[in-house]
């Protein structure tokens, strides 16, 4: 069984009124196929814009489901109304009962089902110290912080012992502390509650650390459906590359030159240049064009002995854990990231290393990425 | 160009104290920003400099002259704003010279057409000028946003919270660009944030804010190397510091630490400075504070490190947050990625306390850290002139 599968699914939105030209949209979502096992916690990531939301609100029963099929634990839910798809959910805005305490607000669903009184104390006494909010109980909405608030919303949405879990962007509202602390608690909730999870997000760091696994979606196309680990370290095309990450991954333009038996990234107006791993040797060629991208955290500063090539320093950002320094690649910065305490300034020299064994081929044109045979 | 200073700035909204006797010395040419969570009355601190909000009480300074009565728009500062808040109906272009077409700063067509293809070229925005804000992406308008700001080279910038809503890799690639924009044209810039890492990486100094009052001022270095009480601390750094309550004891020259949450006893390493401090304020319940890149974990038992359970285990990307607990006390830690850790788990963690610092449990202010000399020396950079 699976807790969810998205089966080619579409969503265009209806331009026609009165008044308005008829005008065929473009698909919010096109195609999309998903599939997530009982249980899992799996992330829709991807920029403002790319689908995310309306696929959960589809799959939440909001929205119309234009061509495609939904099923949440094998049930095709594409004609069940929301209250039928036995789902919670949990969104950026709180939209609690103002007029009523916390306890009232977790149970109210339950008690709108009719469920007994003291079924709804068992469930909200259960669910209460999961998500830190046994002391709020007696408390009205008002007095919440807006972690409490959040804190109510998910204990809300899960009291009812939903067969899955819907979030979006639940934790946006939150500023950075507040958000830190909250992804720990959701973790540990979903790790405790074991429910199938959909949670919509931005925010790389919130799908990264979190889900089990993450589909990341542009443009209503799904692009890479994989663990944290796997879109991390072997992402499909360029936009996933940029997309997870911070900060992001370098990606710049190169020529590959052939020297010697061997290959180098070369970059217009730059001195910069790298060997090419030998495992992309037969799929390159002296003067081919593509992108190379690595890693900030794969750049690194040579000791004095370093054979690295001397480069000036161009920006230079203390950020206390750690500091970034970024080096002029023709129009571009190359970013790289270390512990070391040396207080750089614009203009020092440095010897730039790359681990050439961590750096990716993407093809100019389409972005994809560019894999050793 | 332009100082800017606040005297004990109070306003109130309604019941509600925004602000609680704010003073701050801006100085000329500076890139000064004010931190603190949500609510802490950043914006409104700002809104008083711009004039949109007048305070109750205290005076707000523009090179020693008092602006309290002068109108926003005679203040000559530009604001920018979290919302873009750019002219649906106009082009780019049009947008951008809105600022120097208005009565007050009114210049000839030539002019404006000069500066704002300049400034365009500088944001290397030059190909969007014919546009509509509604054909561009939420970067392209927040770099509008910026570039109106910048046509009219006022004496001040006024920032809220700029970068927000824009994803990390626009966010990490503006902040650079701001950075070097203010450098470039060495206007006195004031920016709000609760963003700790823009707050270290544009800051010259950082007025740490938190219920409408001024916790804390100082470089980036300072606020996060000896932050003036455990707020602060935790405000710095992700993940955040870790706190650990404990007891101080003396036996000879030696200092010992016992830990809350797991009853060990640590000796801590010596450091004479410390120690002398440590002796002079002679409190023994204190709050020993750890960054989480100064913890070690082990899933093998090793001398010396405490026996915990997993509580969290995060992939953050480049890195991984293990957050270990021990008797109530929870301890994070930077971790590499892709380990196969169990929620509940057994991990051995050391702590290495020759970079603790230490507050006083009660008031939970500084008290003092492992090499205090050399650090302030790095972080309060001596006055110019």
């Amino acid at each position: 069984m699976s807790g969810l599968k998205i089966e080619h699914v579409y969503k265009r939105y209806d331009n026609e009124g009165k008044g308005k030209k008829k005008k065929v949209n473009d698909f919010a979502v096109k195609d999309l196929n998903l599939e997530a096992e009982v249980g899992e916690f799996i992330a829709l990531l991807g920029p403002s814009g790319c689908g995310k939301t309306t696929t959960l609100r589809m799959t939440a029963g909001l929205e119309e489901i234009t061509d495609g099929s939904i099923y949440i634990n094998d049930v095709r839910v594409n004609d069940l109304e929301p209250k039928d798809r036995h789902i919670g959910l949990a969104f950026e805005d709180y939209a609690m009962y103002p007029p009523l305490t916390v306890y009232d607000n977790i149970g109210f669903n339950l008690k709108a089902k009719g469920v007994s009184k003291e079924e709804i104390d068992k469930r909200v006494r259960e669910i209460a110290p999961l998500m830190q909010c046994d002391d709020l109980l007696d408390k009205m909405p008002v007095k919440l912080s807006g972690g409490q608030k959040q804190r109510v919303n998910i204990a809300r949405a899960i009291v009812r012992r939903p067969d899955l879990l819907l979030m979006d962007e639940p934790l946006s509202h939150l500023d950075g502390k507040a958000r830190q602390a909250m992804r720990t608690e959701i973790k540990r909730l979903i790790n405790e509650i074991k429910c199938t999870t959909v949670y919509v997000t931005h925010d790389q760091l919130e799908a990264m650390s979190l889900a089990d696994r993450i589909a990341i979606i542009n443009f209503g196309v799904l692009q890479q459906y994989g663990t944290p680990a796997e879109v991390y370290d072997d992402p499909v095309n360029e936009f996933v590359a940029g997309f997870i990450g911070e900060p992001p991954m370098n990606i710049l333009e190169t020529t590959i030159i052939g020297e010697n038996d061997h290959f180098f990234f070369t970059f217009a107006n730059s001195n910069l240049k790298i060997q090419v791993p030998e495992r992309y040797y037969n799929v390159v060629k002296h003067g081919f064009k593509c992108k190379m991208g690595v890693r900030p955290m794969d750049v690194l500063i040579g000791g004095p002995d370093s054979k690295g090539t001397p480069e000036h320093v161009a920006t230079f950002e203390n950020l206390g854990d750690e500091r970034r320094i970024g080096i002029r690649v023709g129009d571009l910065l190359l970013m790289l990231i270390t512990e070391d305490e040396t207080r750089y300034k614009a203009g020092d020299t440095i010897k730039l290393e790359v681990r050439a064994e961590k750096t990716h081929l993407f093809d100019i044109e389409t972005g994809d990425r560019i894999r050793s045979n | 160009m332009a100082r800017i200073t606040l005297e004990n700035v109070k306003k109130s909204f309604g019941k509600v104290k925004a602000l609680d006797g704010i003073s701050l010395d801006i100085k000329d040419k500076e890139f000064f920003v004010l931190f603190g969570p949500a609510g802490a009355g950043k914006t409104t601190i700002l809104n008083n400099i711009a004039g949109i909000q007048v305070p109750d009480e205290g005076l707000v300074k523009f090179d020693g002259q008092i602006v309290n009565l002068v109108d926003a728009a005679h203040r000559d500062t530009a604001m920018v704003f979290e919302n873009y808040a750019l002219y649906p109906q106009m082009t780019v272009y049009d947008n951008m010279a809105s600022a120097l077409r208005s009565n007050l700063y009114k210049k000839d067509e030539d002019y404006i057409n000069k500066r704002v293809h300049e400034i365009a070229k500088m944001m290397s925005m030059d190909y969007l000028l014919e546009r509509l804000p509604s054909q561009l992406s939420n970067g392209q308008k927040q770099r509008v946003a910026m570039g109106r700001a910048l046509v009219r080279m006022p004496k001040v910038y006024l920032m809220d919270e700029p970068l927000a809503h824009l994803d990390a890799k626009l966010r990490n690639a503006m902040r650079t660009e701001l950075k070097g924009i203010q450098a470039q044209f060495g206007t006195t810039s004031v920016y709000v944030t609760h963003d700790f890492m823009e707050a270290l990486s544009l800051a010259d100094r950082i007025a740490v804010i938190n219920e409408g009052k001024v916790v804390q001022i100082g470089t980036g270095d300072a606020i996060y190397d000896l932050p003036i009480n455990e707020f602060v601390a935790t405000l710095m750094g992700d993940p955040e510091i870790n706190i650990i309550p404990g007891k101080l004891s003396k036996e000879g020259s030696v200092y010992k630490f016992a830990m809350k949450g797991s009853g060990r006893e640590y000796e801590l390493p010596v450091d004479q400075d410390l120690f002398a401090k440590l002796d002079t304020l002679g409190v023994k319940n204190v709050d020993l504070a750890l960054r989480p890149q100064h913890l070690r974990y082990s899933f093998e038992s090793k001398p010396g490190y405490l026996p915990c359970t997993v509580y969290s285990y995060e992939s953050i990307g480049n890195k991984s947050v293990i957050v270990a607990e021990i008797g109530g006390q929870q301890l994070r830690m930077i971790a590499p990625n892709g380990l196969r850790v169990k929620i509940d788990q057994d991990v051995y963690v050391d702590l290495d306390l020759s970079h603790s610092l230490f507050f006083d449990s009660e008031s939970k202010d500084f008290m003092a850290r492992y090499n205090e000399a050399e650090i302030r020396r790095i972080a309060e950079p001596e006055e110019e002139g």
